[in-house]
This record gives structure tokens, C-alpha cells and sequence, in this order.
């Protein structure tokens, strides 16, 4: 069988972007208006770029209007800081919120549908953690379009490539990257249609392959979102930094777990428990349920733990209700129609008179691949690997630290996008010469394992286990017990892969071997999620020990994670970037390691 | 209330490799607000990991579960099996991929072909109006965005190219047409003039019957034939 695991053909590119989500695709447009006629490709896992993930993005994009008299820029970066719980890197926070702006025109001058006001300008709304004067009361900085602004991040980006004449590859998979010397020269992918491996040289590699919230089970991610560029970059010897930072979203819809959008908080919504009581004034006396993410989940799984959920029988997950009853009809109809209609359509029940069961779900990944600045990828030794870049989630420059801020993430996507296009265009004009002919061939090795194993057994069965060991254990509160227990169930999970064979044995849309990859992927960035979380005696954002509880200054640090073989993690150090304090500017206080209290 | 149901689904198979089709059957229980995808994945856990489907957000976002059940166009993400059973009156189920494009695997079609159609219309502002000063956005007073924001919500599941009458081969479809009108009504388009020739070419709007078979299946209530109404009337 082995034996049909080879290099169908070669292809020749400028640039590649593994990834057409928002980031990849906001990248790929800027090379292409930038230098016309580049050859650009485009890989997407998904059956077309417009089903990514970026398009479930809901509630909207921050960003300080220049025009706004009591916004400022340097509000946006305290409060993404402050947010961070000071584990971003000061000069990316400063890059991201100085150019985010202009990234809202040119999203909008090339046909975002963003919501208007009354003059017919892009209307704006306030977001939990948005502040103005450091803390001092809430800030309207976020622009939207309804509650699908992902969506319509998603289709300019697909658009402006597709205008200029991008080269998508659906249903593909990088199942390699071409790495020696530290330069990348491209990668080698598996066609999923045809069943077909073809290897790919380009200028530049970016990766741009989103997020690992499957790694969970109760999710608002897209099945797709399997940690596959974190778990790439592992194979080829590199990093991933901060694992241990994934964000947990207060409130998953019972049930199939998707988002229900912050804005049903902004726009009033009350958070209440089994006796219906108001609980968010117990956990955050002035933010209430405006409160950061991390703070509302534990409120709301502090309450489930001490017995105040209510328990749904289908699904058998205890939750609290989110009251939206209260709010007048325009709102429901308006501001929150999709996100109101999520209710009706997957727990059959009308928000304008019932309660809605929430919980937390797990929902960003602040961890990723580390790069600098300009979103090149650095090795463990901190060194870039040149040619290679990553962007949008599955990266980590680091903009958001250990705790993402509402509406700051479809930001980064796009702003960063920029960013790396303009490097990458630097580096193409440099003129990459005597690029190694590298061909790979560990792919091999990797497919011929789960086309020959031998054995009974399920993948989806294995990854369900693993799932909920990951939720168990390592969520919205960890220990350090239970994260040695769900590093045991790893172990176990990895061996039982191994010996599963494979029912169908062609290559073409063979979905179980796509599944068994996937697993694989998974099974890393798990492993290397509870390495990093065991390691982090200290609680930071979204990593809450409960062991643990305060943040200590010993931690003030990114980790950096290896694994040369699946389980030997090798942990070190990065720096976090302190630019701005160092600047000495004005209030340069308020970036210091602040205390993050609202 | 009933808290499971014993669902029979019939599902239509093709396997490239041997270049068959077939129909096969699976039974498991489904809890009431079960969706079919979870049925689905149930199959492929339980019983047989070959099927090939294909779905991404699972929350009707983004439309790449799109299939037939029982004929009819849908999310198979947003279909609970309780309302399944309701809606039909049957606990057996025939799950078909779209007529759309030809069938790569089971349920998975080559999306690509049917995307050629909106790649066709131009999905994107051709020529755009400079903005008015520098550094602003053009402004849109929200009832002239309010004329065309539905039509933006289309999220291209080709549910209404599958159930519409008239033929894929002539008609670029529902969703592509919507595309299209998107950029007419929008004032940053400047290029008015190609976008009425495609909408008004021999695969545009005329080849609608005014069946209104896509607005009646459309996961997102679009009224999509009353924007094609609007084309043919000269928006």
C-alpha cells in the first residue's frame, strides 16, 4: 500500500499560504494588490475558503475611529494589555492598534457591509474589557456588520484574491513542511479529492491554518479548527509558544456548543443561576456581566461547581440561563437576530419569552506559533526560519497574551495579515536565490503507519475520549492532578491510534484517513496544552490553577514548547516585549506588570 | 415527549474508486435535539467510519453541509431531529448529496464546479467608487443598506440552486444572481454596466421561472426571489 505514498508532481510559487481564512486570505490580497501577477496559492482544508472559520466570527472588529474625541489609540493598547493579563508583547500591541483603523476602510472601501448610524457612518458598540482612560468607563470602539462581521471579513477577503487572481487548492491538507538550514522552501500537501500528494516550493510560506478548538468538547470552533499548522511546525522541530493560554468562552449554546456572542451581554443580556438569581455582581461588582471573558467563565463555572446549574437532560450539561426576556423587540430583531435565532434552531425554544442555557465553551487559542513582529517564525533558540511566516490564530507574535479581548481577535487577523504581506513582499523583492532543492519525504513515513496498522477500533471514538479528558481537566480550571490524569489518557489515546486500522482503503476523499491525520494533529497540541499548564505553577488570563490562584512574577514569561517525539516535551522561555513602558511615554505606568482587576 | 426516536437513514453512497452507487441504511436512536449531523457522526463512530459528508461550523454559518433530506435542500446542522420527525412525519430519512455538482465521494460534492457559477458573477466590488475625503468610509444611510443587506447574508449552501426549476446549466442560479445584485444596489460599485450585462445575459434572471422554490428553502430566509423580482423589473 506504502508503495502508492509518493510525490505526484511539483509546483512552483511566489507565495504560499497555508490557510484561506480571513488571515491568510487579508495576506494573500495585500501581495497580490502590491505586486500584481504574483503567483499566489492558497490551500484551505474545507471544501471552499468561504466555509472557514473567520465567518462565524459575530460581534465585531475594535478599533479607534481617529475622528472619535474621547477614544484614543493608546487606550485600545492599555486595555488589550490589561487584558493579557501583561503577557502580549508591548510593539505587536502597539502595531495591531495603531494601524487598525485603516484596516476598517480598506475592509470598507472594498465593500464590507459594516452596520451604519443615522449619518450613515459605521456604527459603533462596546465590548467587555474596552475601556476608556484606562479603566475608567466602557468605550464604543467596535465597528460591526450585524452579528455576522466575520462573515463579512470572510467575503471581501475571498473577493480581493479571487479579483486577483489567487490559485485556491480546496480540500487540501500540508502534511510537511520543506525545512533545512533554517529556511523554509514550501511544503508538501495531500490533495484529498484526488488522493494525491504533490509537493510545493514557494518564496514564502505563510501559515495560516486557524485554530485547535477541537482539542475540546465542548467547542465554538469548526470541526476543521484541529491545531493542524501547531501540530506541523512540532513535526518539523519548531516551537509553539504558550499552549497552555486558550480562552473559554462564558457563553457556548448548550447543546452543540456554538458561540452565543458576547453582544447578548452588551446589549443587556443578565446572566443568571438555578434560583435565578442575578450572580455576575458577586464576581465583578462594577463590570457585571461586561466583565472579560476568563472572569464570566469561572463566574459561571463557580456557580455549576457549588451546585447553582441547572442540568439539561439531552445532552446531560449543566449550565446557568443568559435572560434575554427583557429586551425590546428591535433589539432581538436587529442587533441580535442570527445569535437570538441560534435558540430557536438547536434547543428549540424563543428567547423573547424563555431562558436560554449557557456555559462556557472553549473558543480561542491565544498560544500558536511564535513569531516576531513582522509574523516571521522563530525556532526554540528564537532564530527566524526564513521564508516562513504565520498569521491569524494559529500564530502567537503575541497580541493577545493570556487572554483575548473581545473583537481584538478578527483585528489581529487582518491587521497582521497586512503586516506579514508586507514583509513577505520585502522578502520576495530581496529576491530569495539559491533556494535549497529540499524534497521531504517524512510524510511517508507518517501515512504508511495508518494505512498499515492493524486492529479494531474507532478514531472518532479515540477523539471523543480525548476530548472530554481535555474539557475535564484542562479548561476553565486545572490542577495539577488532573492534568497529570489527562497526560496518562494521552498516552493511552496515542497507542490505541496507532493500532487502528483504516476501513476504506482508497486515497481519494478518504475521510477517515483525513480523520486519523487530524487525531495525530490533536494528540499533540494536547499533549503540549498539558505540559505547558502542569508547568505554569501560577494562574495568568485563561490558565486558572486552582492549585495555584494568584499570578506570580516568576511567570512574567512566554513558553516556548518542542516535542521531538509525542509526549517529551522540552519547555523554554521568550521574553515578553515591553517596549512601551520602556519608551517612557506618556502613562507609560499603566504598561507595567499592572494588576488586572475590573 | 418522546426523548429518542429509532431514525432509519437511507443514504445514497459513491465510491470514485470503483466508480458505484448505492443506497445504504443505517438505524441508531437520536435524542430530540440531536441534529443530523450528529447523526452522521454517530454513523461514522458507531457503525461505519467510510461515509464521507462534509460540514465545517456546524452552526449555519458557513453552509458546507448542505445535502437532501427527503428531498428537500437543508443544513444538516440546523436540522433538529425532533422538528425532522414533525416535519415530515417519518422516522426514515433519505439523505442525498445537492444536485449541484457531481458527487465526489457519499455525500461530498465537488463544490468548486458549482462555485464557478458565482466566480462567474463577480463576487466582489469590480470598480469602487474613491472614497469622499481621505482616510473615511463612503457613507451608507442605513435604509439605503437596509434595500440589499439581506441579499448580502447569502452564505452560498447552493440550497436554492438545488431546489430551483430552471435548468443548472443554463442559469448561473439563485445565489450567484444574488451576488450579482448585491453590487448593483451598492453605491461603491462604479461598474453598473457589466454587472446589468450578466444579470441580464442569457444565463441571468430571465431564465427564472418565479417559482420562488429559493426563497422557500433558503436556511438563511432570504427572501432570494424577491431579489431576482427586483432584477427583472430593473432593480
Amino acid at each position: 500500500m506504502s508503495t502508492t505514498l509518493k510525490i505526484d508532481s511539483s509546483i512552483h510559487c511566489d507565495v504560499l499560504i497555508i490557510g484561506a481564512g480571513g488571515a491568510g486570505l487579508r495576506c494573500g490580497a495585500e501581495v497580490l494588490e502590491k505586486m500584481p501577477g504574483a503567483k499566489v496559492v492558497a490551500l484551505t482544508k474545507v471544501s471552499h475558503p468561504q466555509k472557514s472559520h473567520t465567518s462565524t466570527a459575530q460581534g465585531g472588529l475594535a478599533a479607534v475611529d481617529p475622528k472619535d474625541p474621547l477614544d484614543s489609540t493608546l487606550f485600545h493598547m492599555f486595555d488589550t494589555w490589561k487584558g493579557s493579563d501583561c503577557t502580549a508583547d508591548q510593539n505587536v500591541v502597539k502595531k495591531v492598534c495603531e494601524s487598525a483603523w485603516d484596516q476598517i476602510l480598506w475592509l470598507e472601501n472594498r465593500g464590507m457591509h459594516f452596520s451604519r448610524d443615522r449619518q450613515g457612518r459605521l456604527s459603533k458598540r462596546t465590548f467587555g474589557g474596552h475601556t476608556r482612560n484606562f479603566g475608567e468607563s466602557s468605550a464604543y470602539r467596535a465597528v460591526f456588520e450585524a452579528d455576522r462581521t466575520g462573515k463579512g471579513i470572510m467575503d471581501t477577503n475571498w473577493g480581493e484574491t479571487l479579483k486577483r487572481g489567487i490559485t485556491f487548492i480546496n480540500l487540501c491538507m500540508a502534511v510537511e513542511l520543506l525545512i533545512k538550514e533554517k529556511q523554509c522552501v514550501g511544503c508538501i500537501i495531500f490533495k484529498q479529492k484526488e488522493g494525491k500528494f504533490v509537493r510545493i516550493y514557494a518564496k514564502a510560506t505563510v501559515i495560516a491554518s486557524g485554530g485547535s478548538g477541537q482539542v475540546f468538547q465542548v467547542t465554538t470552533n469548526c470541526r476543521q479548527n484541529t491545531g493542524d499548522g501547531l501540530a506541523l511546525v512540532l513535526e518539523a522541530g519548531l516551537p509553539v509558544m504558550d499552549p497552555e493560554a486558550v480562552q473559554f468562552h462564558p457563553t457556548g449554546i448548550v447543546g452543540p456548543g456554538i458561540l452565543a456572542s458576547e453582544t447578548l451581554r452588551s446589549v443587556g443580556g443578565i446572566l443568571r443561576n438555578k434560583t435565578l438569581e442575578p450572580f455576575m455582581v458577586h464576581y465583578a461588582p462594577k463590570m457585571k456581566e461586561l466583565a472579560p471573558r476568563d472572569l464570566v467563565a469561572r463566574a459561571i463555572e463557580s456557580e455549576i461547581r457549588e451546585g447553582r446549574g441547572i442540568l439539561n437532560p439531552d445532552h446531560n450539561i449543566p449550565h446557568v440561563w443568559i435572560d434575554l426576556r427583557h429586551l425590546p423587540d428591535e433589539i432581538h430583531e436587529k442587533q441580535i437576530p442570527e445569535v437570538s435565532s441560534f435558540f430557536r434552531r438547536y434547543v428549540n425554544l424563543d428567547p423573547k419569552t424563555e431562558l436560554c442555557p449557557v456555559r462556557p465553551s472553549n473558543h480561542y487559542h491565544m498560544g500558536g506559533i511564535p513569531t516576531n513582529e513582522f509574523g516571521e517564525v522563530q525556532d526554540a533558540n528564537q532564530e527566524v526560519i526564513v521564508g516562513l511566516y504565520a498569521v491569524g490564530e494559529c500564530a502567537a507574535a503575541s497580541f493577545h497574551g493570556f487572554n483575548r479581548l473581545g473583537t481584538n481577535s478578527i483585528l489581529e487577523l487582518i491587521t497582521m495579515g497586512q503586516l506579514v504581506a508586507d514583509r513577505v513582499i520585502e522578502h520576495m523583492k530581496e529576491g530569495p536565490e539559491n533556494m535549497p532543492k529540499i524534497r521531504g519525504g517524512q510524510f511517508v513515513t507518517r501515512f504508511s503507519r495508518y494505512i498499515d496498522a492493524k486492529g479494531r477500533d474507532n478514531i472518532g471514538q479515540i477523539r471523543n475520549i480525548m476530548r472530554s479528558v481535555m474539557t475535564e481537566k484542562v479548561s476553565v480550571f486545572r490542577t495539577e492532578e488532573g492534568i497529570a490524569e489527562a497526560i496518562e489518557t494521552l498516552n493511552e489515546m496515542k497507542e490505541r491510534a496507532e493500532r487502528t486500522a483504516l476501513a476504506g482503503r482508497g486515497l481519494a476523499m478518504n475521510q477517515e484517513l483525513l480523520q486519523r491525520w487530524e487525531l495525530d494533529n490533536l494528540l499533540a497540541v494536547a499533549m503540549v496544552i498539558c505540559r505547558a499548564a502542569l508547568d505554569r505553577k501560577e494562574s495568568r488570563g485563561a490558565h486558572f490553577r486552582d492549585d495555584y490562584p494568584e499570578r506570580k512574577d516568576e511567570f512574567n514569561y512566554h513558553t516556548l514548547t518542542t516535542m521531538p517525539e509525542f509526549g517529551a516535551v522540552e519547555l523554554s522561555r521568550r521574553e515578553v516585549d515591553m517596549s512601551l513602558f520602556k519608551a517612557r511615554g506618556d502613562h507609560y505606568e499603566n504598561f507595567d506588570f499592572i494588576e488586572r482587576k475590573y | 415527549m418522546t426523548s429518542t426516536y429509532d431514525i432509519t437513514l437511507k443514504v445514497h453512497r459513491y465510491d470514485p474508486d470503483e466508480k458505484k452507487s448505492w443506497i445504504q441504511t443505517y438505524q441508531l436512536k437520536g435524542g430530540r435535539i440531536m441534529r443530523f449531523v450528529d447523526l452522521l457522526r454517530k454513523v461514522n463512530d458507531e457503525e461505519d467510519p467510510t461515509l464521507a459528508w462534509g460540514s465545517s461550523c456546524e452552526h449555519g454559518q458557513c453552509g458546507a453541509c448542505s445535502m437532501k433530506i427527503n428531498g428537500k435542500p437543508l443544513l444538516a446542522c440546523e436540522l433538529l431531529v425532533e422538528n425532522a420527525v414533525t416535519y415530515f412525519k417519518t422516522t426514515t430519512f433519505t439523505v442525498e448529496p445537492l444536485n449541484v455538482a457531481p458527487a465526489v465521494r457519499d455525500l461530498v460534492i465537488d463544490v468548486e464546479k458549482a462555485y464557478e457559477r458565482v466566480d462567474q458573477v463577480k463576487p466582489y466590488i469590480i470598480h469602487p467608487v474613491p472614497p469622499s475625503e481621505a482616510g473615511e468610509e463612503h457613507p451608507i444611510s442605513p435604509d439605503e443598506l437596509e434595500k440589499y443587506v439581506n441579499a448580502t447574508r447569502c452564505i452560498n449552501c447552493f440550497c436554492c440552486a438545488s431546489a430551483c426549476i430552471s435548468s443548472h446549466e443554463s442559469f448561473l442560479g439563485p445565489n450567484a444572481m444574488l451576488a450579482a445584485i448585491v453590487r448593483v444596489m451598492d453605491p461603491r460599485e462604479r461598474e453598473k454596466e457589466e454587472r446589468l450585462k450578466c444579470l441580464y445575459s442569457e444565463n441571468g434572471v430571465y431564465r427564472c421561472h418565479s417559482s420562488q422554490a429559493c426563497s422557500f428553502v433558503c436556511p438563511k430566509e432570504i427572501d432570494v426571489a424577491h431579489f431576482i423580482a427586483l432584477a427583472k423589473e430593473g432593480l
